[in-house]
């Protein structure tokens, strides 16, 4: 059983109140939600809207054709008409027109929907009754559940289910890793974090800072490691562009540091409220000179907890850089799953640092007092001492899951992806005769990779950009290209219907 | 007499100011516990200060040792926190952070060594460069006026502002002291000669003149006036050009201020 539902309006009507709503009504109801935001660069009109997918079983994407359209305006009825199914069941807010339902009409809405999918009543009151704490919603929402007919008839499953998004996820990776710092200045899609991490700072006993810029952000970043601080700093591409040069001094100084990149499409402003993931070589070769770095992709917002819990251990371990890389999809649509994460790995800080000795960190290459040299010695030295450090990394990381691999394990076709496309992969694969290699870890690349290609057939790349950027990290560390690539760089997710045609399509071609 | 030197080799050029300026801030920071003690420095000839005291610190990135060293108070609020910039790096690629810590305030020292001019990249004009000035970058000579680093510094809110002479070498502790027992960030400009480049704007001792501390800003504002950093007229006030009372950053924000009670950073919280 699955069920798309796609919610319209323009910006300022409450979209997300009514998947709020009705998800946590489905989730408490045992059934699994994902639920996809699209939205513009505005505060107030425009055309916004949420899919809403709904399933017994474990869902991670949405479709292109829609079961049920809740439109809080015409342009909603309009735009998305060819989507509807034969059938499908429209819920507008003209019916409630009359009742000047003002800002409440999101709350009725939901009502009518939670009618719609034939749940009872006084669950509905409950959840309202949870979220609003005032009588007025709670009459708005019974008069949006009676203005409705039973369409469809969801009952109660036995599932625990928690609802998640990826910006939740690294804030929680964050916490368990024990952050004492976060550095951002405000960039979509990876303000989220940000946001998450300052509402409960005094609790959590850490602190959200926002400096004047993304330079400002790094150095002051690498300021707070260096004074003994646990410090994660976030971004988005524009605002990484702008750290690069403090990546450099990371390498240079050996100050522990950890990245928060999060996606969206470029060049320049691009589409700054819709997904991409055209930033996995910036991410892979940001900063001038050479020194080591660990770059992490999770693909879904448990991945992102355990995944930054990683990065922050090997940073602090091997005094290096950690980036996590995330885009908009990822970060702000919201999962629901079932199962519990992997154990909390504990990050110590064990470093020299000032009030306690005399430490010195330099941007310059520097002899072992940490003062200046130019010496060819020194020069040579450190380089290979930077080399050593990458080579101790990849040994570390082998303990982690660099890649992961579901589908049907012993088939031919191959799909590899990486980061916000697992959830719709699997969703796309799902009783095809298809195996699927995520990953994880791209720098350092895993071996894995190389052997699961050369064990398939077909082998096809998904990816969300324009040049297929794991493609291209594949060829340049096993020499080998990979012919068949479905690429996706429109700002917009993957629809899982659409991904299996083109997959299957892939496989006859 | 702690041991604040290191074995390297100085390598400013001979007669530079900046040997006076490291034995001011040498016999000041002998007064203050050596361990700490943190300092971040600029790229620059001043920044070369970094391998001649021993004391922690970064040796940062060209005009970025400003959020270098916000970062280190944020943390750990209770280290003694000093900032030595060249006039190129903070007026120039750093001028941002400067108008923004005034703002922030957070508990440390900015020195700033001004010559007037890009000297390790061998002389190109800063924004205090004199109007005129010929340069290998610029041969048909600097076109605008210099910028009032002073009047900046009031317009920014920066809490302690003075400005000492390179050469000077008792006044110049003395002021620095004052600067880093201020509870905020102050600022201490100095004038100092470069004796390879931008030779024309040296040799301006006969204008400067000492004043009493001072906390009223348009007292300030007027002896920012004073002196318009492109030429060798009007009058150079030294000392503390003005100071007040301001919370400084760990005072806005709780986690900080607990640092600070705490004794010290955020490590093994």
């Amino acid at each position: 059983m699955k069920l798309n539902i796609l919610i319209g309006g323009k910006a300022g009507q409450g979209i997300n109140k009514i998947s709020e709503i009705v998800s946590s009504i489905l989730n408490s109801y045992g059934y699994f939600t994902f639920n996809y935001r699209d939205y513009q660069s505005l505060i107030s009109g425009g055309h916004n809207f949420n899919v809403l997918c709904v399933s017994d079983k474990r869902v991670g994407s949405t479709e292109g054709k829609f079961d049920i359209t809740v439109a809080l305006d015409d342009n909603t009825i309009f735009l998305h008409k060819s989507s509807l199914r034969k059938n499908g069941v429209i819920i507008s807010y003209k019916k409630f027109e009359k009742d000047e339902l003002g800002r409440n009409l999101n709350v009725a809405l939901a009502g009518a929907l939670i009618k719609v999918l034939g749940i009872d009543k006084e669950v509905l009151v409950d959840e309202i009754r949870r979220q609003f704490k005032n009588e007025e919603s709670n009459k708005v929402s019974e008069k949006g559940y009676d203005s409705q007919d039973f369409r469809f008839n969801l009952e109660k499953l036995n599932n625990r289910i928690f609802k998640m998004n990826g910006s939740k996820g690294i804030s929680q990776g964050a916490i368990n890793s024990n952050i004492d710092l976060y550095l951002a200045y405000p960039m979509t899609p990876a303000t989220g974090v940000m946001h998450e991490l300052a509402s409960n700072q005094i609790k959590n006993n850490l602190m959200v800072f926002q400096p004047e810029n993304e330079i400002a952000v790094v150095n002051a970043g690498l300021g707070a490691s260096f004074a003994g601080a646990k410090v994660m700093i976030g971004t988005s591409g524009g605002g990484y562009d702008l750290m690069t040069e403090g990546l450099s001094l990371q390498g240079q100084s050996e100050i522990p540091l950890v990245i928060y990149l999060c996606s969206r499409p470029g060049p320049a402003t691009g589409v700054p409220t819709y997904t991409s993931q055209a930033d996995l070589d910036i991410a892979l070769r940001g900063g001038h000179g050479e020194f080591p770095r660990v770059v992490i992709a999770p693909g879904d917002p448990i991945e992102c907890m355990e995944k930054t819990n990683e990065a922050f251990y090997l940073a602090e371990k091997f005094k290096t850089l950690s980036i996590v890389l995330s885009d908009k999809h990822l970060a702000e649509s919201e999962f629901s799953y079932d199962n519990k994460p992997n154990k909390i790995i504990s990050v110590r800080i064990k470093k020299k640092i000032p009030g306690k000795e005399i430490v010195k960190a330099s941007s310059y290459e520097c002899d072992k007092f940490g003062n200046t040299t130019e010496s060819a010695e020194f020069t040579e030295k450190n380089a290979n001492s930077r080399i050593e450090i990458y080579k101790r990394i990849k040994e570390e990381v082998k303990k982690f899951e660099m890649t992961k691999v579901y589908g049907k394990r012993n088939s031919k076709n191959l799909v590899i992806g990486w980061g916000s496309t697992k959830t719709a992969i699997l969703d796309a694969i799902e009783g095809e005769d298809f195996k699927f290699l995520q990953v994880l870890y791209m720098k350092p690349l895993p071996d894995k990779i190389k052997k699961e290609i050369q064990k398939a057939r077909k082998v096809i790349l998904v990816e969300q950009n324009v040049t297929g950027q794991l493609g291209r990290l594949i060829r340049e560390k096993t020499g080998i290209k990979i012919e068949n690539r479905i690429l996706k760089y429109d700002g917009r997710p993957f629809y899982c219907d659409d991904l299996k045609e083109r997959l299957k399509k892939e496989v006859r071609g | 007499m702690k041991n604040l030197s290191t074995k390297n080799e100085i390598t400013w050029c001979p007669g530079c100011p900046n040997f006076i300026i490291l034995e001011s801030v040498k016999k000041v920071l002998s007064k203050f516990k050596q361990k700490n003690l943190c300092m971040v420095t600029d790229i620059g000839c001043h920044g070369k200060i970094f391998d001649y005291l021993n004391i922690s610190g970064i040796y940062g990135l060209h005009g970025r040792a400003l959020p270098t060293a916000l970062g280190i108070t944020l943390g750990n609020p209770n280290l003694n926190v000093l900032v030595f910039m060249g006039d190129g790096g903070i007026y120039s690629e750093g001028i941002g952070h400067f108008v923004s810590a005034g703002r922030f305030n957070p508990n440390l020292t900015l020195i700033v060594h001004d010559n007037q001019s890009f000297s390790l990249t061998t002389g190109q004009p800063t924004p205090t460069s004199q109007q005129g000035y010929k340069s290998k970058a610029l041969p048909l000579g600097e076109p605008d006026k210099p910028l009032n680093p002073i009047k900046l510094a009031l317009a920014s809110g920066i809490s302690f502002i003075a400005r000492c002479n390179a050469r000077d070498e008792n006044h110049t502790a003395k002021i620095i002291k004052k600067a880093i027992e201020h509870r905020g960030f102050s600022f201490v400009e100095i004038i100092q000669d470069c004796l390879v480049f931008n030779l024309e704007i040296n040799n301006k001792d006969k204008l400067m003149y000492k004043i009493k501390d001072n906390k009223n800003k348009k007292t300030a504002e007027r002896l920012a006036e004073e002196w318009d950093y492109n030429s060798k007229k009007g009058r150079i006030p030294l000392g503390v050009l003005y100071y007040e009372k301001k919370p400084t950053l760990a005072d806005k924000w709780p986690q900080l201020k607990k640092l600070e009670k705490r004794g010290k950073g955020w490590i093994n919280k």
